[in-house]
């Protein structure tokens, strides 16, 4: 795999749990949260079942499923915050 | 001081650290580590992650917008990560303000945004198991 056209994501708290790992990489050029979604959830069945509790970010910011990602982005799955 | 730590809180430094002379309230909101039980088991302890980088820059976010919304002189927000044992302090929320109303309000608003926002998770250690809070994954069999 040629780092130069991978997306580093960071997985938190119970999706870290479900997914084994705390961090991966899959190679992408230029996407979409949505669409690197199924390579995670392949890649991670027991995260699935999670979709609709997470969050995402890109780069530390909060985005949306539509948000463009780009190789050397960092994306961060994000399930609910329990802070506090 | 807005920060995400290791260890212990030192919440009288904090509430010292506020006192000023243009200030006549200083609210203090301390969340901490509560033993809950059920199903025959209790809590054991806390264990805090966060997402590091993105935590910091949210809680300069919540102290920019309570300096927008309130006359407060001084805010620190100190979250603790790892392990937290019981009755320990795990959030502390210091508010210095020239009266009383905008400083409780304020260290309320701290409280509540940092539940909502800060990118920090919590994992109840049970004695039979643990559980994410808010996700309700983990390997107790009965989970709240």
């Amino acid at each position: 795999m040629n780092a130069g056209y991978s997306v580093k994501v960071l997985l938190f708290g119970a999706a870290a749990d479900r997914a084994g790992t705390r961090e991966t990489q899959v190679h992408a050029g230029e996407t979409t949260l949505d669409e690197l979604w199924p390579i995670l959830a392949e890649r991670y069945p027991d995260l699935s079942p999670m979709r609709d509790t997470l969050a995402f970010a890109v780069n530390g910011e909060y985005a949306r499923g539509d948000a463009r990602v780009s190789p050397g982005d960092e994306v961060a799955v994000l399930p609910p915050v329990s802070g506090g | 001081m807005l920060a995400i730590v290791e260890g212990p809180i030192d919440v009288g430094g904090l509430i010292s650290a506020a006192q000023r002379p243009d200030c006549g309230a200083i609210s203090t909101f301390v969340g901490t580590t509560r033993v809950d039980e059920n199903n025959g088991a209790s809590v054991e302890h806390l264990e805090y992650e966060a997402y590091k980088p993105m935590a910091d820059r949210k809680l300069e976010e919540i102290g920019a917008e309570i300096e927008e919304r309130w006359d407060v002189r001084e805010v620190s927000i100190v979250h603790r990560i790892g392990r937290v044992g019981p009755g320990e302090a795990s959030v502390a929320i210091v508010v210095a303000s020239p009266r009383r109303g905008p400083a409780f309000e304020a260290s309320r608003y701290a409280i509540e945004r940092i539940k909502q926002v800060v990118p920090i998770w919590k994992r109840e250690v049970w004695s039979d198991g643990y559980v994410w809070v808010g996700s309700q994954v983990g390997t107790r069999t009965f989970t709240r």
